[in-house]
């Protein structure tokens, strides 16, 4: 149905199923080996790449500017205060670790789910994933009082006799987070060998094939391997699928455990789900869209992939609306006067403007436009899209975490919450980091995963499969 | 510099030079003196011969300091300086007279802390005989054990790290010796002309053996004077009733009238301690509420106070309305002669004069007249004479002699002193523990006048705006470092027993005068027993009796016995006409003592600077406070700065906003724009000061305002929003209610009640919907048991808190608590443990207060225990919730949780871990907090384990009250109760199960162990119908 609006003869749309393309025509197991190896192992590195890597290292740099001053002088550097004792560091944490999970939805749920056009994106998600669970990891570790007793949150023998406490929803993070990281790696790395394999083999330099040969495990691509592998993969997916819905359900559970009205919400945790992956996809598309431009794999990633992602972000986008919806009519519909307070004072308080930023970048712009294929096809619209889906996503974290804390039960404690610079620098930071370690992955890691790529290929396939899959 | 350069030369330090330096010098001699003779230009050149690579550093003034730090260190290792020890004089102590020190074990003794308001009778903790605790004395009749904000600030006070330290002649350092060598060869030579030209300048004597020891010297020198001068002046009283006191007792008064009187706030009225035990012991409501009686409290005033807020019936009044309103309800009551000047009244305000004159008139002999004494004369005079009419003497009204030995009027003897100095009559001119310079009327130019005498010296504890000027300024002892005497509102002496020897080269003003008496070293502690020896050696019955034995009784108890002034039920009252109110839109501006640094000398106690002041929850500033309207009509704006220009001067000042305030009417407290006040005081505010003259001291009039640029930025520690919601959105729909007061009462969080309401419901507090009950069962994780043992609980009266801010200070003192500064607090990191929550109900041009101590509730199902990550903060089998600081990492997860918002993080490293002095103060049994850790009240844990440790060793239960909280202690409305819940016999299990009681948002589940009494007021039925707060709006 959706084709009605284009015709035949685009290029872009399988004539057999009327759906894009997946794979634009043409490729064969040589040209893609060769397109998708051949970006890293250029000797020349191109002006662009190092332009962005220096603003990239200096965003870095001044993050670690902002956390040694942090170090030293404390957190009261930071906007935190009496009532909103969280701030950016607690936003930005949620909102990168949001970020992540497209990365494992599509290597892991969309593998299960067989969705082969999953492929072409997955590696580079997947990187993104990681990189952003670097930039999560590092707020809760640094806006602890004291970081350097930060260990002890984890559940270590020690001579004092003392452990956790096992109720608090924060100790369920640091478990949440390092096995959402720990799996995240290992699936990623995984992914890697048979394309590390390949790169060693292609290398001309000696110090590539060093490095390349030790991180390829060894991998000689016989049957055996593959087989393994394909194991492997499956396991690790099955591993990874309950992570992309435990991380975020109980990272919501720092708020919906509290007492806090606005906090104390049994809806979190499937919306916070959804809002992750909304997010994550956001900037799946924010990354993706450049990638292919500069790096010219519009062959590889096709207007297919840039559509369903746009139709993940609708129906995620949806539940997001959802979960919007229903807080304001639980607050009136609880007949609590906390909620019902609390959701006047989100609305119209003072920092009521942060709730009508997330309206409007989160339903009002995107669940008005996505609907359209002509649009979601659209590359710079789909780029705007992505940003301004991350930006609502940001404040989304903001309202929930400022907006319940400065107007709280007591009326007397009420406060207000202005960040300073350190708060921007060390958010700013966090992007030079991810920023810098992106691009290193993109030099030195092939970004798109060669051998997956090509088991889509006709040439991969039987005839009638190959028919049946629609290629 | 002459002297210096002539003793520079001589080489070496002699032997006959160091006798010299030691000469006059009490104490063990030999440590104490080399210390100070390190000081001298002699031991200077020693240094630069022994470390000439130090030259250089020597000369430049700021590494020369670093220089001598090192120096003092090296001094202090061996043996020469930083120890604190007792007086050498016999001091002794209270209750437990240990033998020799015991480590760990406190000791206490009776002091008294003196004012010229009346001295508080005081019993100081001292810790390894440091003074680290001031708190009332309990068994003294006057305040039984409670004090105020001032008071336990006194303490930081002491141990300022900006006081003066050395005797300075023109900024060289020097040595008392040489003063008294000054001082007393120009006393000799003036003997001759009978001290004519020797002016001495004192704050308000508040000690009788000053006044004795002046009136002697004074018979050796008749020409020579003293003018006692404080800006926060008594001179109303002595214009209206000469060297009588009133005193007032409201044990008895069933309606009370407050004539600008602000005798709820704090300690700047005389009485406070007593009037507000009294007031508050009247709203005391035991369970059963068929006879309950209270009083019934009227205010009148010109600025928001809560005193006005407590009182049932307010009326707010232009300054120079309240005179007349005076005299017109002396002429509703029939005083004979009073004279009202005429003047329009509104019908409102009629109203309320006519249902007062009958409240009054029904309640005759059993009400009181309270009239302020910073207002016109008239005020006092017209209420004393209603008070007679009322037959109220002798029943709620007394007079006594004067409290403050020698009863002047203070601005007039200055004004005279000031013409002298202009006319050159002064030669010398002494102040002792008085900053002229800083707080005389702006139209004397003290400053110029006081550079026409030849010789200046100042006493004063610190370098003040006069110390800097002076030729000689000499450092004063605090009253908790040297010996004296006062007498408290009843004229009770208490002797004033220092607890530890002077911290620097201090000395009192007792030794300034006995310089000019025949025996001119005599110490201040020979001279009050001196006083004393008459009485002291008589026993009750007039027979002759061993006086060191009494002295030490005296030194004991605190005060001597039999001396407190016999109460008259008459006295002469000069009758003082009310003046003619000025015009309804001429702005007046008065001046008043601050809630927190009274007239500026606290200044530097950061305590108190930090402290929220009542009603506004301004710290570290003071501003132009005014109605909402007065504002709008000048156009500015809250925090914009506004020139005021009146009596043809101008100051500029931030504005700030107060419910309640009259129209047209600008409130300034004094104290504030302080340029050598010390790290902590100078540059705090705005300077009143600067346009208060001698002809108005009390107001000024005809003030006008104009807007400059820029913004001042309070400190503000409560947010005030208006509450603009639609009826739909649980507003009102004027957009006159305040947000937070609205939504305190539809959350029940504060719950009242008038008297007649209360009778027919007594339950009141815990029905209707707001106030839901939760079962206990309803929990995740299972209950505690608290069946057993104690189980420690606090009950806080709100009927009984007048918001006085004690218990704040008090818990500063006893918990270490940081103090962050202004900035900190402007974003709101305050470290309070206890906070004042103050409610606005109704229109904030009438407002209606209630005012809410709040502090760490102890949960027995804590929300900030279950999120901690790491189990560092934790319930006692006693139920306390404590805090475990070396366990915390600082999540602040706790504090989110909390609904309270009670929990205090240390978001930077606010406590203060360099300054020596201020090391001397902390008390030992609390941490001292650091970076990163969070805090909060812990119900004076310390005291509960010392209480519990001395009852473990008698095989004992802990007794109630035994365990007395560090706010119960200081509260003088006797609001706050602390004890054990399990043991039925205890006070705090009554009012828990009171019918008033409630748990503040106990709906959460929370099952507090702090539990409220809900207040219940007792309106005049005459002014229920349209309750008249305030003078409508002008504008």
């Amino acid at each position: 149905m959706a084709t009605r609006d284009l015709t035949t003869v685009d290029p872009r749309v399988d004539p057999a199923t009327g759906e894009l393309r997946v794979l634009a025509p043409g490729q064969s197991f040589k040209s893609v080996t060769a397109k998708i190896a051949d970006i890293v192992l250029t000797p020349h590195t191109s002006l662009g790449w190092l332009m962005l890597f220096s603003i990239g290292g200096a965003g870095a740099t001044m993050l670690l500017v902002a956390v040694t001053w942090l170090f030293l002088k404390g957190v009261g550097i930071w906007a935190i205060t009496q009532p909103v004792a969280w701030g950016f560091a607690i936003i930005n944490f949620v909102w990168w670790i949001g970020i992540g999970h497209a990365g494992t939805l599509i290597s892991a749920i969309l593998l299960l789910f067989k969705q082969g056009w999953r492929n072409s994106i997955n590696r580079f998600a997947e990187a993104m994933t990681i990189f952003a669970v670097v930039c999560a990891g590092l707020f809760p570790l640094i806006h602890v009082g004291r970081p350097w007793l930060a260990y002890w949150l984890f559940p270590y023998p020690n001579t004092m006799n003392v452990w956790p406490q096992f109720r608090s929803p924060l100790l369920w993070d640091v478990f949440a987070v390092s096995t959402y990281a720990t799996i995240s790696v290992v699936f990623w790395y995984v992914g890697l060998v048979p394309d590390f394999g390949t790169m060693r083999d292609r290398t001309k330099s000696k110090f590539g094939q060093y490095i390349y040969g030790m991180l390829s495990l060894g991998w000689r691509g016989n049957v055996k391997h593959w087989m393994r592998y394909e194991t492997a993969s499956l396991l690790l997916a099955g591993l990874a699928t309950p992570l992309v819905l435990s991380v975020h359900t109980v990272i919501s559970f720092d708020f919906a455990v509290a007492i806090l009205p606005g906090w104390h919400t049994t809806i979190f945790p499937p919306y916070f789900v959804a809002g992750a992956v909304y997010s994550g996809f956001a900037m799946v598309l924010t990354l993706a869209i450049p990638l292919r431009k500069v790096y010219k794999l519009e062959g590889l990633v096709t207007d297919r992939h840039i559509d369903n992602m746009g139709k993940v972000m609708l129906a995620t986008g949806g539940i997001v609306a959802y979960g919007y919806g229903m807080e304001v009519f639980m607050s009136w519909y609880s007949a609590s006067h906390w909620e019902f307070f609390m959701m006047w004072n989100r609305m119209f308080g003072p920092i009521g403007w942060s709730y009508w930023m997330l309206i409007a970048c989160n339903i009002a712009i995107p669940l008005t436009t996505l609907w359209v294929r002509k649009w979601r096809t659209n590359l710079a619209f789909m780029f705007v899209m992505s940003l301004i889906v991350n930006t609502g996503m940001w404040f989304e974290r903001f309202v929930i975490v400022v907006t319940s804390l400065y107007r709280d039960f007591l009326p007397s404690s009420w406060g207000t919450y202005r960040a300073t610079k350190w708060d921007y620098m060390t958010y700013a930071g966090t992007f030079g980091l991810f920023l810098s370690l992106f691009l290193l992955f993109i030099r030195f890691v092939p970004m798109i995963p060669m051998h997956e790529i090509k088991m889509m290929l006709p040439a991969a396939k039987v005839k009638s499969e190959a028919v049946e899959a629609g290629d | 510099m002459e002297t210096g350069n002539e003793q520079g030369q001589k080489a070496g330090l002699t032997l006959a030079e160091v006798r010299r330096g030691l000469a006059g010098v009490k104490g063990k001699k030999y440590w104490r003196s080399i210390d100070e003779l390190a000081g001298t230009p002699e031991f200077e050149q020693a240094v630069l011969k022994e470390f000439p690579d130090a030259a250089q550093e020597w000369v430049d003034p700021v590494s020369r300091r670093g220089f001598l730090k090192l120096m003092g260190a090296s001094m202090a290792m061996a043996g020469l300086a930083g120890c604190t020890k007792q007086p050498d004089e016999p001091i002794y102590p209270y209750v437990k007279a240990p033998e020799d020190l015991i480590l760990g074990k406190s000791m206490y003794f009776a002091t008294a802390y003196p004012s010229a308001a009346g001295a508080l009778p005081l019993l100081v903790k001292s810790d390894a005989f440091r003074p680290i605790k001031v708190d009332g004395n309990p068994d003294h009749s006057y305040n039984k054990g409670t004090s105020d904000a001032y008071a336990q600030g006194t303490l930081l006070d002491l141990y300022d790290p900006d006081r003066a330290k050395k005797t300075t002649y023109r900024g060289d350092n020097r040595q008392w010796t040489e003063f008294m060598e000054t001082w007393r060869s120009k006393l000799i030579a003036a003997k001759s002309n009978g001290g004519d030209g020797l002016a001495l300048l004192s704050a308000t004597v508040t000690s009788p053996t000053l006044a004795r020891q002046w009136k002697e010297a004074q018979a050796i020198y008749p020409k020579a004077r003293l003018v006692q001068y404080d800006p926060v002046s008594r001179d109303a009283v002595r214009a209206v009733l000469g060297a009588k006191d009133v005193q007032y007792s409201l044990t008895d008064a069933d309606v009370i009238l407050s004539l600008d009187a602000d005798f709820l706030s704090g300690s700047s009225f005389p009485g406070f301690h007593k009037l507000t035990r009294e007031y508050s012991e009247r709203r005391k409501l035991a369970t059963g509420a068929k006879d309950a009686t209270m009083n019934r409290l009227y205010t009148v005033e010109s600025t928001t106070t809560t005193t006005g807020l407590k009182a049932e019936h307010r009326l707010a009044l232009k300054p120079s309305e309240i005179p007349a309103f005076a005299a017109a309800l002396a002429v509703a009551l029939g005083v004979s002669g009073a004279a009202a000047p005429s003047y329009a009244w509104t019908d409102e305000q009629a109203r309320y004069l006519k249902a007062l004159a009958a409240d009054l008139k029904a309640h005759a002999g059993k009400s009181v007249v309270i009239a302020s004494e910073q207002q016109h004369p008239s005020v006092l005079s017209l209420a004393l004479q209603i008070n007679e009419a009322l037959g109220n003497d002798g029943k709620t009204v007394f007079f006594t002699d004067a409290v403050n030995p020698m009863p002047t009027e203070q601005t007039a003897e200055l004004k005279a002193l000031v013409n002298d100095l202009w006319s050159g009559k002064v030669d010398w001119l002494v102040m002792l523990n008085a900053n002229p310079v800083y707080d005389a009327p702006a139209d004397l130019n003290f400053k110029e006048a006081m550079s026409r005498a030849k010789v200046t010296v100042h006493l004063g504890k610190h370098a003040d705006e006069t110390g800097s000027l002076t030729d000689w300024q000499i450092p004063a002892s605090h009253y908790l470092e040297s010996w004296s005497d006062a007498r408290c509102y009843d004229g009770t002496v208490s002797v004033v027993q220092p607890l530890i020897d002077p911290l620097y080269e201090s000395h009192t003003a007792h030794e300034v005068v006995q310089a000019m008496l025949d025996e001119p070293t005599k110490s201040a502690y020979d001279a009050v027993r001196e006083t004393w020896q008459p009485v002291l050696s008589k026993s009750g019955d007039g027979k002759s009796a061993d006086f060191e034995m009494n002295w030490r009784k005296v030194l004991h108890a605190g005060w001597v016995d039999g001396s407190a002034y016999e109460k008259a039920a008459t006295a002469t009252v000069a009758k003082v006409n009310a003046p003619t109110p000025v015009g309804k839109d001429a702005i007046e501006v008065q001046f008043r003592p601050d809630p927190t640094i009274y007239d500026g000398r606290f200044a530097n106690v950061g305590w108190l600077q930090e402290l929220p002041k009542p009603v506004t929850s301004l710290s570290w500033d003071n501003a132009a406070l005014m109605s909402e309207g007065t504002m709008q009509r000048a156009g500015l704006a809250e925090e914009d700065i506004v020139e005021i220009s009146v009596n043809g001067r101008a100051v500029k000042a931030p504005v700030l906003v107060v419910p309640g305030q009259p129209e047209n009417t600008i409130t300034a407290y004094l104290g504030y724009g302080r340029e050598a006040a010390g790290r902590v005081g100078s540059g705090a505010g705005y300077n009143a000061g600067l346009v208060r003259t001698s002809d108005s001291m009390a107001v000024a009039t005809g003030a006008t305002l104009k807007k400059i640029d820029g913004r001042w930025g309070f400190a503000v520690t409560k947010s005030h929003y208006q509450d603009h919601r639609s009826k739909f959105a649980g507003g009102q729909g004027t957009g006159n209610n305040s947000l937070e007061a609205d939504e305190a009462l539809t959350r029940g969080i504060i719950r009242e009640a008038t008297l007649e309401e209360y009778k027919a419901d007594p339950g009141f507090a815990n029905e209707g919907e707001t106030h839901p009950k939760v079962e206990k069962e309803i929990t995740l994780f299972p209950n505690w048991d608290y069946s057993t043992g104690n189980a420690w609980g606090m009950s806080i009266d709100l009927n009984s808190c007048t918001g006085c801010n004690a218990c704040i200070v008090s818990c500063y003192a006893e918990n270490n608590i940081a103090v962050v500064g202004k900035q900190e607090v402007r974003i709101g990191r305050n470290m309070q443990w206890l906070r004042i929550d103050a409610y606005f109900e109704g229109d904030l041009h009438a407002p209606k207060a209630h005012f809410q101590p709040m502090a760490c509730q102890h949960c027995e199902n804590a929300p900030c225990e279950q999120v901690c990550p790491v189990g560092a903060t934790v319930h006692t089998p006693e139920g306390l919730n404590t805090m475990v600081y070396n366990r915390c990492v600082g999540t602040r997860y706790c504090s989110n949780n909390c609904p309270y918002k009670v929990r205090r993080f240390n978001f930077l490293l606010f406590s203060d871990y360099e300054t020596e002095s201020l090391k001397l103060m902390r008390n030992p049994d609390v941490t001292v907090r650091s970076r990163g850790v969070m805090e909060k009240c812990s119900y004076c844990v310390q005291r509960i384990e010392e209480a519990k440790i001395a009852a473990d060793k008698e095989n004992r239960p802990v007794r109630d009250g035994e365990i007395v909280t560090a706010c119960e202690q200081a509260c003088p409305a006797t609001a706050i109760t602390f004890g054990n819940l399990n043991d039925k016999t205890s006070r705090v299990h009554a009012l828990h199960l009171n019918e008033r009681s409630y748990g503040v948002l106990a709906d959460q589940n929370t099952r507090p162990r702090t539990r409220y009494l809900a207040a219940v007021t007792n309106p005049n039925p005459a002014l229920m119908e349209s309750p008249v707060e305030v003078a409508p709006t002008a504008g």
